[in-house]
């Protein structure tokens, strides 16, 4: 059979919410979260390559990840690893027919749950760091 | 379409991904609580970090959570790329690239995790 | 009746789509697809639109309505704008347009005989619905082990596909429809398992349920393709 040519121009269509449900914003911040989390991975990895040169150079690298502007990024990686986590387990209990009629619900607690998550780390670390 | 069913994705690669995916949740709740809330300043330092990884059940997890996390995080990565239906020459040109990347990535943790470790020594 | 603005996808040939604009009178009880109908009929016979049963049976009616999946043929305009408003009418997204607003379902249509989707079917094989479907008690059966038979609930009206987002840029995907028709039969065919572990098949799929949120025939292809995915697994890690 002939193969239908596909679009790249569609790749919007991933990530428009225009007329989307629930599972469809699921899926984006899903995939918007996982994007941003592999970049953060190895950079992260990167980053953590001064550990390698002693205690002078990663201590300062510490103090500058303290400010604000570095711990709002931090919140931000953190809310994503929540949601695209916990999301996760709803992807995989779906994934086994397991709570497919419930799937909107368990979208609503995982992105209330990460929420709830990023608030607490928020308070832990403008507070403490 | 075609006729003939292409194995790019199958079973075990999926899985593998979904089961990497929930064992990270867990260790990376680890993660987060040492780094963000064990820490006494809120953030560890480079003594702390060294101190850390004395224990060698802690560098046997963080090697894991490399493993699991280089391993889910370039499966996923791939997936969204076999979305986009690459041509079958792409696709392995995608594949040479992921598996060298993620080789080299590994080895780098790897030798990272042990600088750290024998600094305490 | 009610004054509302048709905002119609037009395209013919090779050329460019764009918009047109046409004012219909209409009984606000009556269906999207009527309106488009009125304006063949009174405005401008190059129109272009399928349909043939007008009451949800044969899937021809499927396109956008303001950028979400219906079925105009059982959509009613008061559903879907006010009065005075304006009401987009789209053809379905992951086709090829053929023109106006009529899409060439033929891809969907190759892959349903792909996946051997049967034309009918044995009433025990979709235990979902067919719970809630009690057999007509004064038609006597032939013999003890005779099966009641149904058609299937899908129409292959094509509006899962056009929600799908993967199938946005992956037309080699089987997608929802074809996927149920799989799940439907189980994966005792090795065939059907092939394709439904396969790069086309089940892990194709991210989980959106955007079908099963437009599929207008309660197909609920999405938690049909969730379930074949448990069947695959279930056959590749040998317990079943
Ligand atoms: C915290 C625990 C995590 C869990 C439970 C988890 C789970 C999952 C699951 C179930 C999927 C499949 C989604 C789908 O195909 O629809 C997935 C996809 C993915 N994950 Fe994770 N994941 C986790 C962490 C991470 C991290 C830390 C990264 C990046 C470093 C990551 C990167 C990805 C990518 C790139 C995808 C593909 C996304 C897509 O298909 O749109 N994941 N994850
Ligand atoms: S599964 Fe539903 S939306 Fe998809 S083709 Fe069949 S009837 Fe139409
Ligand atoms: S006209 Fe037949 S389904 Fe709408």
């Amino acid at each position: 059979m002939e193969p239908q040519k596909n679009d790249p121009k569609n790749l919007w269509d991933w990530f428009n919410p225009k007329g989307r449900n629930v599972g469809g914003w699921a899926f984006i911040l899903n995939r918007i979260a996982a994007l941003g989390l592999v970049f953060y991975l190895y950079l992260h990895l990167f980053v953590l390559g001064k550990l390698a040169q002693g205690p002078q150079v990663f201590d300062q690298f510490i103090a500058t990840a303290k400010s604000p502007l570095y711990i709002l990024g931090e919140l931000l990686v953190i809310a994503a690893a929540l949601y695209h986590g916990l999301n996760g387990v709803r992807v995989l209990l779906t994934s086994f027919n397991i709570g497919v009629p419930q799937q909107k619900q368990m979208f609503y607690t995982a992105l209330l749950l990460s929420v709830l998550g990023t608030l607490v780390f928020a308070v832990r670390m403008f507070t403490v760091h | 379409m075609q006729s003939t069913p292409k194995t790019g994705e199958t079973f075990w690669l999926w899985f593998t991904k979904i089961i990497s995916g929930a064992f990270i949740l867990f260790i990376l709740a680890v993660h987060l609580t040492v780094n963000h809330f064990l820490a006494p300043e809120g953030l560890l330092t480079h003594t702390e970090v060294v101190a850390y990884f004395q224990n060698p059940l802690v560098v046997f997890m963080e090697a894991i959570f490399l493993f699991l996390l280089v391993l889910h995080s370039l499966l996923g990565l791939r997936s969204i790329l076999l979305d986009l239906r690459p041509a079958e020459k792409s696709r392995r040109v995608i594949d040479i690239i992921i598996i060298l990347f993620g080789v080299f990535v590994s080895l780098y943790g790897l030798w990272l995790l042990n600088a750290v470790r024998t600094m305490g020594s | 009746m009610w004054k509302i603005t048709y905002r119609v996808h037009r395209q013919k040939g090779n050329e460019p789509p764009h918009y047109e604009t046409f004012q219909v009178e209409v009984d606000p009880e009556e269906y999207v697809l009527d309106g488009v109908e009125k304006i063949w009929a009174s405005e401008d016979r190059s129109l272009t639109f399928r349909h043939a049963c007008h009451h949800s049976t044969c899937g021809a009616c499927g396109m956008r309505v303001n950028g979400v999946e219906k079925l105009t043929c059982i959509t009613k305009i008061k559903d879907v704008v006010q009065d005075g408003g304006t009401l987009t009418v789209e053809p379905l997204r992951n086709f090829p347009v053929v023109s106006d607003l009529v899409v060439d379902l033929g891809p969907l249509y190759r892959k349903m005989a792909a996946v051997q989707a049967p034309a009918v079917h044995a009433l025990s094989m979709t235990p979902w619905e067919g719970q809630n479907i009690a057999p007509p008690a004064d038609i006597p059966m032939r013999s003890a082990d005779e099966e009641y038979i149904r058609l299937p609930d899908c129409i292959e009206c094509g509006i899962c596909i056009s929600a799908c987002p993967v199938a946005a840029t992956d037309p080699e995907y089987f997608g929802p429809a074809p996927l149920a028709a799989i799940q439907i039969q189980g994966l005792d065919k090795p065939e059907l398992l092939a394709l439904a572990d396969s790069q086309e098949g089940v892990w194709r799929c991210h989980s959106a349920f955007e079908c099963s949120a437009v599929c207008p025939s309660n197909v609920d292809p999405g938690r049909r393709i969730m379930d074949l995915r448990r069947q695959v697994s279930a056959k590749r890690l040998k317990l079943a």
